[in-house]
């Protein structure tokens, strides 16, 4: 029978021996898998805070909708839910209908995946465009380069809510120059609005997206901005000694260098894009403008549809991650 | 694969050994902190919290220790607090050991209900008692998340509520069973304010506007009456085709729902859900009426009123008298050009009579009258109760958090009965403007030396003994949604008003369903 001293070494004897083992174990690790290893508790922290909520969030989406009762959801449906929403049975119910009811113009923007789609194309594109001619400007040489930096980022630094004011008044018959209400505003005799803009779902779209891309632009001109002061000057010299014309030096230097950065820009604002919800609620509202955000906030908090709100969050979830994809893709085309 | 080699490894300034080491030490001391930090988080739940029954016995007697009272209210009530505790103090008889705190909330109706959603479902002891909205009361009742009053209280208190409170505010605060959840503080009645010297240009006189007061007017006569109007209002302005005749709202929003869309609607004896008695249940049991001819004839003057007789759903005998604008015009756009004198008259709250009434805007060339009607209360096929004037009905009640604690519950009984004094409810009536929900307490002497609403009290009047409310329950927040879009679409031109019906019939149908089924 072992002493008791004898039985304490053994113990410290195995812990020991467990130590060893683990620091052995690891030091054979490659430097692949000891990189993994050492981003073991980042990704573990990643799953509780970005994971979690998406498996709660779509456990909820299995439940039906609870009106009565203290309960917050009803009872397990499995994927009644987004059989529903997604077939159009469920668009009664809802602020407005997931998919478009026929082909129809008024049916394409009472949709909220057709309007949510129709802003991300046209402010991420507008967006692109405007951004990356503002930073070509902007990365010349000229005098009050710091004045102009100032008034392209003052947009971008306007909060959600006093834009979307300044547009809502913009557009409020009689109280900006552009709309009147007996059909006398500067747009309206273009004949490019109606008299009642706000109230229109496809003139508040276009309304919506010009304040995204008003505001926006900034950002994605900075980002590639901040792309093209890294490219390298001395390849721009050495095209001009060999003759390159202006056009020529755009082409093969700055838009293939440029390409990666204009590309991860394009992503962020796409995701965002995607979850469109201030702007809109400020401006119009989002009964005439209901993009998917709109539909998940107007469910779960003037509704109270905890189900339907989930459902309806996760199917966001899904279709961003699928743009996001397509994104990806085309980054391992490019190899970035 | 190349194995880094020990050596090379042993190079870097952290051998993996040290950062084991120093890996192992961090997180015990993390695991540490976290253990002794995690404990003592618990006080709100502690310590004399309530128990969240919605039906225990409150005490009336008040209660002996220091006892402060939230009242989760409102920015103009926070403003005025001081002198609403004054008057309950000394008029309404609260003990002084009973402190209020009035808390602002969001100025925004569906702010607030969203909020107060939060933390009631949280189960949260503050604030004890809470202003809700008339149109989203019956839903938290439904969810069993309010204090029942008849329950708690003795009889003889809920009683002389319901003995002298307007009935049809009070169906805004009770359950199914009829008992009482929430306690009225004020009520709101829509009326129309027009230009008296507008309309003096325009012919007509003050025997005119003193019958108009009280008795209204057909919407047909209106129509012309507001024409004039225009017609006169137009020579004045310097831009004519800037002058607006009739101002209302009909935004695609909960106001259109509840309220713009019922006076129409009801003015012609039409109704959502056919007798009045259904307006508040049974939910998935009663009939949908919006396909009937009253409410498709409400919805075609709508259209005449804005588009007039061009359009190929108009009604013949009613002239075009609003702007295209009112299809996205909500409560404060549509009182603006009103205001501003471009516009004969306007459909709107009481807060706006204070403005309008204001020396600086009309004074006493501020006329009002109830809303106008198509249908006598008689002729309606849901009358007396729907039909002849209209006027939605909005308000807001006091209800109590069943998670408050007792003592504090007790408090809130105390603040409940201050309220109910008449001089306190004067009060509020001369510091905020906020009507007493009791129809005898609305013109009375002391109300007319008001300045300027007192002018109007009279009107005030038959607007609340004329008050529809909407049919509140817990399908409702959904059905208002609906309503307000396809009536919307309807006065946009965008659906003719029998397709747009036809479609909110359909709706209104499958979500009684959903809703019933729980």
């Amino acid at each position: 029978m072992a002493t008791e001293t004898e039985q304490a070494e053994t113990v410290g004897g195995d812990r020991s021996g467990v130590y060893t083992s683990f620091v052995r174990w690891m030091e054979n690790l490659t430097e692949t898998q000891f990189a993994y290893f050492l981003l073991t508790p980042a990704l573990l922290l990643l799953l509780v805070i970005a994971v979690w909520p998406l498996i709660a969030t779509f456990r909820l989406s299995l439940f039906a909708d609870s009106f009565i009762g203290g309960a917050t959801v009803g009872e397990f449906v499995g994927l009644q839910n987004y059989i529903e929403i997604i077939t159009g049975e469920r668009s009664a119910s809802l602020p407005a209908p997931l998919l478009p009811t026929s082909l129809s113009m008024s049916a394409l923007f009472e949709s909220a995946l057709a309007v949510t789609l129709v802003f991300t194309l046209a402010s991420v594109f507008f967006e692109t465009l405007i951004g990356f001619g503002q930073a070509l400007v902007l990365n010349q040489e000229f005098t009050g380069r710091r004045w102009v930096r100032v008034a392209i980022i003052i947009p971008w630094a306007i909060p959600i809510v006093i834009q979307g004011m300044i547009f809502f008044l913009l557009f409020q018959p009689d109280i900006g120059l552009l709309v009147g209400s007996e059909g006398n505003g500067i747009l309206q005799q273009l004949g490019i609005m109606s008299n009642t803009p706000l109230a229109n779902a496809q003139d508040s779209t276009l309304i919506v997206i010009v304040a995204d891309i008003w505001k926006t632009t900034a950002f994605m001109a900075l980002l590639i901005l901040a792309g093209m002061q890294s490219i390298n000057r001395d390849l721009y010299d050495v095209a001009k000694v060999a003759g390159a014309s202006p056009w020529q030096r755009f082409k093969t230097i700055t838009l293939p260098l440029i390409l990666p950065t204009v590309l991860v820009a394009m992503l962020f604002r796409t995701i965002q894009a995607m979850r469109v919800y201030g702007i809109i609620e400020t401006v119009s509202g989002c009964t005439t403008v209901p993009s998917l955000s709109c539909l998940v906030i107007q469910s779960f908090f003037q509704n109270s549809a905890v189900g339907s709100a989930a459902t309806i969050a996760f199917i966001t979830a899904g279709i961003i991650a699928i743009v996001v994809s397509v994104y990806i893709v085309g980054f391992a085309r490019e190899g970035i | 694969m190349v194995k880094g080699n020990n050596s090379d490894r042993k190079r870097g300034r952290v051998s993996r050994r040290r950062f084991v080491q120093a890996a192992s030490a961090s997180g015990i001391a993390v695991g540490l902190a976290g253990c002794v930090g995690g404990g003592g988080n618990n006080n709100n739940n502690n310590g004399g919290g309530g128990s969240g029954d919605t039906e225990t016995p409150i005490s009336t007697e008040p209660p002996e220790e220091e006892v402060t009272v939230q009242i989760a209210a409102d920015s103009n009530f926070k403003g005025a607090s001081d002198a609403i505790i004054q008057t309950m103090r000394e008029n309404g008889g609260l003990p002084d050991n009973i402190q209020v705190e009035f808390i602002a909330g969001s100025f925004e109706s569906g702010d607030r209900r969203a909020k107060y959603q939060q933390l009631l479902s949280a189960g949260q002891e503050n604030p004890a008692i809470i202003m809700m909205d008339n149109g989203w009361t019956i839903p938290f009742i439904a969810r069993n998340q309010l204090q029942n009053l008849s329950a708690s209280l003795p009889e003889s208190i809920i009683s002389t509520v319901q003995d002298t409170y307007l009935s049809n505010m009070l169906a805004t605060a009770s359950g199914q069973n009829g008992d009482l959840y929430g306690i009225p503080l004020f009520a709101d009645f829509p009326t129309i304010q027009y230009r008296k010297d507008v309309l003096r240009e325009a012919g007509y006189g003050d025997s005119d506007f003193d019958s108009w007061a009280t008795e209204s007017m057909t919407w047909s006569d209106f129509s012309t009456v507001v024409a004039d109007g225009k017609e006169v209002l137009s020579g004045q302005l310097d831009d004519p085709s800037r002058a607006q005749g009739f101002n209302w709202q009909g935004d695609a929003y909960v106001g259109l729902a509840c309220c713009d869309f019922v006076e129409f609607m009801s003015s012609w004896g039409g109704s959502y859900f056919g007798e009045f008695g259904n307006l508040f249940g049974p939910v998935g049991d009663r009939p949908i009426t919006v396909e009937e001819e009253p409410v498709i004839n409400a919805i075609r003057m709508m259209r005449t009123f804005i588009h007039g007789q061009d359009d190929p759903e108009s009604l013949e005998g009613y002239e075009q008298i609003s702007p295209e604008a009112v299809v996205q015009y909500t409560e404060e756009p549509s009182r603006e050009p009103f205001t501003q004198g471009r516009a004969v008259a306007l459909r709107n709250w009481p807060y706006s009579i204070r403005i309008n009434a204001a020396e600086d805007a009309f004074g006493e060339d501020l006329g009002v009258m109830p809303l106008p009607y198509q249908v006598t209360a008689e002729e309606s096929k849901y009358g007396p109760e729907i039909g002849g004037i209209p006027s939605a009905l909005g308000g807001w009640h006091l209800a109590l958090n069943p998670n408050a604690s007792e003592t504090v519950k007790q408090g809130a009984v105390q603040v409940f009965r201050a309220l109910q004094d008449d001089q306190v409810r004067l009060d509020l009536f001369e510091i905020g403007g906020w009507i007493p929900p009791i129809p005898d307490l609305i013109a009375t002497d002391q109300t007319r030396e008001l300045e300027p609403i007192g002018r109007y009290v009279d009107q005030l009047k038959v607007a609340g003994e004329n008050a529809v409310p909407r049919p509140v329950t817990v399908a409702w927040p959904q059905q208002s949604t609906q309503v307000s879009k396809e009536v919307n679409a309807s006065i946009r031109q965008q659906k003719s008003p029998a397709d747009a019906m036809a479609s909110l019939a359909s709706s209104l149908a499958d979500l009684e369903e959903r809703a019933s089924q729980g």
